[in-house]
């Protein structure tokens, strides 16, 4: 017997973990509805990854524009428009979203398009934009995947005009002149990329001591370089302790890693201090669900504990990623679906990318955390500088680092810096899923001349093998 | 015929064994009659790890796509070791084969595939399925805790040893305050810092009269396999470190009978630690023959411990508690600590265990 509000499985929040999810749980034969509040594609497509991507393209042109003559080009009367710019970003996410609804009807998914929150057992309320209460959705299985937003600190909260979070950063009116960038992981680094490549005045504020603090210590290194040299200011060991508006922006207290405190002066402040779940208003207390620091606990399987109850995605906490909140939604249906082979998500299988620019990727462990592991290793480095490719596209700074296990040759670890690494990580992830050791990275053929080469020549010189060097 | 791929590279000479290997496994079974099963899926680090182990892949199960064994296969069936089978370790000096881990998983999956020489006899009882317990209880009268893997890999284990290893349980009580005496006084003598410094504590004499008493009773330190008992030259002894929040690890102090009181008091304060924030590596809680299980510290006087396979036996440690004792037809006081000593009777027989136990209780009362 079906009706319009009874299905297997109801997935609350439509962004790329809820979606994802809702697609496996069609194909598998499940009749599927998602509840999303806002937006089809969550922060993801509307307010994440994807238009920041949008920016950080013309903003990487633009740089490249910049540099024409090096390589025998003339460009004359460089420039942008901002407004055009932006608005490009947002034509990128729009036409996206859409993408998601079509995918929704193609796979005859039902959406709600309302607030939902659990009911009871198997039951979840949904709430009109309006406030008026529509009639309750039932199913044996529910997924909650409500993603998450930006954490605000003592002190240190958006206004939405000067400071912003990542939404405002994305759709400025005009360009301003000075920025402070409060938290230096993949959000801020990658705003502070965008906004100092088409001019502004950019610091970044970063409490532990040294930038993008979950990569390698040596890509940390490689990158903070490499900023300085683009003109960032940036202060490691440091904290902003308060904010105050003035008549042209905002003034920072900003102390230091020699505990002095100074006042500066910036026009727009952006806060990237991490994330925090939205566990609010969805009754997960009343079902006995728990809650640690904001985010929802849940095992391998993504199971609540609570029977028929699970969580994927930002909401059940780090890494913050959409690859990640999407494998999880894959996985939890299939487990739902009782399909063969299913295994629990492998953090050290979760590549990390930062799109600034030189660009950042990251897989499996670092140095630090292998050896601390107890792990004996063999580490292999190719810096960008030696590889024919990397010379003739004019992108020499950069480095692939590869880490190993001396007594069983596993891959362990890989961390990029330079240019295109986000495209070239997934080679290494393949591997490690496939559980390769040195000896088949080190069999595979790849191609020449091309960037890929130096994750080749990292493998050999792990072993002390590198040819090229 | 496909051959999966071997390593090249610097281990060619191990990858011609893997080779090797893996072509008797595919014209043995082809002889058999079964080709279907000839062609073995693995991951290259799978293939890698089982080789310096000594573990048959052909033996298991992968639970890898399409059936692919892959590393997490491999190292269940390392950790479920329980050299049941014939198989010479591979040169490489590896545990010897176990095939059996193989047939623990399809049983835990709920299709035992063949029996195994030392299989449980079929006709053993099945646990109750979920909904059945479920249905006993008042929905939302209870919350459901999920198992972790240590929690899945205690149930398989020990569930194993209770169906396959017979046990029986010797008691004793041992005198302690000799035992103190010596620990007090050592423990004065004790450089306050630096490399040297040590603190004693009673369980570290308990590893060391064990481990002496293995060298005394040489026949009771000794594994159960198919092809014959293992008997083992050194002492090497598992010590059951509980964890916050459930579960337990028992890193292995090797070589306790030649290593000094506070040489094992430090080596089991760094193995604990470790243990505790499951920092250990594998090769430091796997092997050994035997293990002791201390719950003294909670009051506890004496308690049956299960064997915790391939062991052959596991000491069980009470409090040490001030009694009265008859001594020279004289009512003394006495500080006196009950130990049990569960052992496999494959292996042990009653007067070989009660041997072990009093040579233990000799070596603990005259430290
Ligand atoms: C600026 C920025 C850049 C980023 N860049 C990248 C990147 O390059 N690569 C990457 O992998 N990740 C990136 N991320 C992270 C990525 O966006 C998230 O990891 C991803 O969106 C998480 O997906 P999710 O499905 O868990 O949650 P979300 O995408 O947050 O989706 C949750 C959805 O649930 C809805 N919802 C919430 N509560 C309810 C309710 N009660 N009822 C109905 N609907 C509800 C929300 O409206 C939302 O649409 C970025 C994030 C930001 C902020």
């Amino acid at each position: 017997m079906t009706s319009a509000t009874d299905f297997d499985l109801v997935v609350i929040g439509g962004g790329p973990g809820g979606y994802v999810a809702a697609i496996r749980a069609a194909q598998l034969g499940l009749r599927t509805a998602v509840v999303e509040r806002e937006h089809l594609g969550g922060i993801c497509l509307n307010w994440g990854c994807i238009p920041t991507k949008a920016l950080l393209r013309t903003s990487e042109l633009y740089r490249q524009i910049k540099e024409a003559e090096a390589f025998g080009l003339r460009v004359d009367g460089v420039g942008f428009d901002f407004e055009r710019l932006v608005r490009r970003s947002r034509d990128v996410a729009g036409k996206l979203a859409r993408g998601v609804a079509y995918l929704m009807k193609k796979n005859k998914i039902a959406v709600f398009d309302a607030t939902g929150r659990l009911e009871g057992p198997g039951r979840v309320a949904l709430a009109g934009h309006d406030g008026t209460t529509l009639p309750s959705l039932t199913a044996s299985h529910i997924i909650v995947a409500t993603g998450a937003r930006a954490r605000s600190l003592p002190g240190l909260e958006p206004d939405g005009t000067r400071i912003w979070t990542y939404k405002e950063a994305m759709v400025p009116d005009r360009l301003p002149q000075s920025l402070l960038v409060i938290g230096s992981g993949a959000i801020g680094i990658e705003f502070a990329s965008f906004y100092s490549a088409l001019g502004a005045a950019v610091t970044v504020v970063e409490v532990q001591d040294r930038i993008l603090p979950v990569e390698d210590e040596e890509i940390s290194k490689l990158a903070h370089t490499a900023f300085v040299k683009q003109r960032l200011t940036i202060h490691t060991s440091a904290t902003v302790e308060q904010l105050r508006d003035t008549e042209t922006g905002v003034s920072a207290r900003l102390r230091t890693a020699d505990g002095n405190t100074t006042e500066m002066a910036v026009e727009r402040v952006i806060l990237a201090v991490g994330i925090t779940g939205n566990v609010e208003g969805l009754g997960l207390e009343e079902q006995g669900v728990k809650i640690d620091r904001g985010h929802i606990v849940v095992d391998a399987w993504c199971r609540t504990g609570v029977p028929g109850l699970y969580a994927i995605g930002d909401v059940v906490g780090p890494p913050w990623l959409a690859h990640k909140a999407m494998h999880e939604g894959v996985l939890c249906v299939e487990k739902i679906a009782g399909a063969k082979a299913v295994h629990p998500l492998d953090p050290a299988s979760v590549p990390g990318c930062t799109y600034c620019t030189p660009q950042i990727a990251s897989l499996g462990l670092t140095e630090r955390a292998a050896r601390e592991a107890g792990y004996e290793l063999k580490i292999g480095r190719y810096p960008y500088a030696a590889n024919g490719k990397a010379i003739a596209l004019g992108e020499t700074d950069g480095l692939v680092k590869t880490i190993f296990d001396a007594k069983t040759g596993a891959l362990l670890g890989a961390h990029m810096i330079g240019a295109e690494v986000t495209e070239l990580i997934q080679g290494f992830a393949i591997g490690k899923t496939l559980e390769t050791t040195e000896a088949e990275l080190m069999a595979t053929i790849f191609p020449h001349p091309t960037l890929s080469e130096m994750m080749h020549e990292s493998v050999l010189d792990a072993f002390g093998r590198a040819l090229h060097i | 015929m496909n051959v999966p791929m071997g390593h090249n590279g610097p281990r060619e000479s191990s990858a011609e064994h893997v080779m090797d290997r893996i072509a008797e496994q595919i014209l043995g079974n082809r002889q058999n009659g079964t080709g279907d099963a000839a062609r073995l899926f693995a991951s290259p680090l799978a293939r890698r790890i089982a080789h310096e182990r000594g573990i048959d892949l052909a033996a298991l199960k992968g639970s890898g796509p399409h059936g692919r064994i892959v590393l997490a296969d491999v190292e269940r069936a390392a950790a479920q070791a329980q050299p049941a089978t014939p198989r010479p370790a591979p040169e490489t000096g590896g545990a010897p084969a176990q095939p059996e881990a193989s047939v623990m998983e399809a049983a835990v999956m709920g299709e035992l595939m063949h029996a195994p020489p030392s299989a449980p006899a079929p006709g053993l009882a099945q646990p109750m399925p979920d909904k059945q317990i479920l249905a006993l209880y008042e929905p939302g009268s209870y919350e459901i805790v999920p198992h972790d893997t240590m929690r899945r890999f205690i149930a398989e284990r020990l569930t194993l040893a209770k169906q396959t290893i017979p046990h029986f349980y010797l008691n004793i009580e041992c005198e302690l305050d000799a035992l103190l005496a010596a620990r007090t006084r050592l423990n004065g003598m004790a450089p306050q810092d630096g490399p040297r410094a040590f603190k004693l504590s009673v369980n570290d004499f308990i590893i060391k009269a064990m481990a002496m008493a293995l060298q005394t009773v040489p026949a009771a330190n000794a594994t159960w396999t198919e092809e014959g008992i293992l008997r083992h030259r050194p002492s090497d002894i598992a010590v059951a470190v509980a964890l916050e929040g459930g579960g337990l690890y028992t890193p292995v102090i090797r070589d306790a009978e030649v290593k000094s009181l506070s040489e094992i008091s430090n080596e089991m304060r760094d193995l604990a630690g470790r243990a505790r924030s499951k920092r250990l590596a594998p090769h430091e809680y796997q092997g050994g023959a035997t293990s002791i299980s201390n719950l003294g510290m909670y009051g506890i006087d004496s308690f049956d411990a299960v064997i915790n396979p391939p062991h052959s036996s596991i000491l069980a440690i009470g409090r040490a508690e001030k009694k009265p004792i008859v001594k020279d037809d004289a009512i003394k006081i006495a500080t006196m600590m009950g130990a049990t000593l569960s052992c496999d009777h494959r292996v042990i027989d009653g007067a070989l265990g009660a041997e072990l136990l009093a040579a233990f209780k000799a070596y603990l009362e005259t430290p």
